[in-house]
């Protein structure tokens, strides 16, 4: 099992302004565990409505994929350098 | 090698050899054959070892005159190719069928469908191989490699 990246560096420069970020990508965690709690009625509806159409096991292995791509995204890096551009993002 | 240790077995049976030169040829050829496993083992090991595919991208003028130009520098785990080539399981089987359609097109004869989680692996494998120097006649160069 990878560990999942704990920041994401993001820098974008332009011609005349630009920005970094530093996102605490393990901030996500108890977000995503919040988002969970609060849209619980919702999902469980969607649940009931899909569960006939056989979308369980689609939605269960969509979910699992998804965290996975999240959890082999460390190391990840583009850097584009132009003359009057900047484009970095780096998830560590 | 099983071959060899016949032979040394056979020429000391024939008294040949001795049984201490028999002793001497045989443990050689242990040795030989354990350092060939060894290096197989090593390269497996290497190719495991590889954690990312890389891109990088020059352009001519980049390299020509003080860093002037574009550049374009990608690191991709192989985890994260990995992790992705799993979606194609999840895609609809219609989305399949236009993909493949769309492929046979471009003439292409390759079947969704027929990927399977041991042909990544080996497809993953053999990418950890992979070695792509591109270099324009302007000086642009392109390199893909797995590190």
């Amino acid at each position: 099992m990878n560990r999942p990246p704990m920041l994401m560096h993001v820098k974008i420069r332009g011609e005349r302004r630009g920005f970094g970020l530093w996102l605490p990508l393990f901030l996500l965690l108890p977000l995503a565990l919040a988002a969970f709690i609060i849209l619980s009625p919702l999902i469980l509806i969607s649940i009931l409505v899909f569960w006939p159409r056989g979308w369980r096991k689609r939605a269960l292995h969509i979910f699992g994929a998804v965290f996975e791509v999240f959890n082999s995204m460390r190391g990840f890096q583009v850097d584009i350098q132009g003359d009057h551009h900047c484009i970095y993002i780096s998830a560590i | 090698m099983a071959d060899n240790k016949k032979k040394v077995l056979e020429m000391l049976a024939q008294n040949k050899i001795s049984t201490d030169e028999a002793y001497r040829l045989l443990s050689v050829l242990e040795s030989e054959g354990s350092t060939s496993e060894d290096t197989a083992k090593s390269g497996t090991a290497a190719r495991m070892k590889s954690k990312y595919l890389r891109v990088c991208i020059l352009s001519g003028s980049e390299r020509g005159h003080g860093g002037k130009g574009d550049r374009v520098n990608v690191r991709v785990p192989m985890a994260l190719i990995r992790s992705g080539m799993k979606f194609t399981s999840l895609l609809p089987p219609e989305a399949r069928d236009k993909v493949t359609g769309a492929l046979h097109e471009k003439g292409i004869d390759f079947d969704m469908r027929n990927l399977k989680p041991e042909d990544m692996d080996e497809l993953l494998e053999a990418l950890s191989e992979l070695e792509v120097d591109v270099a324009g006649s302007d000086g642009e160069t392109v390199k893909v490699f797995v590190e």
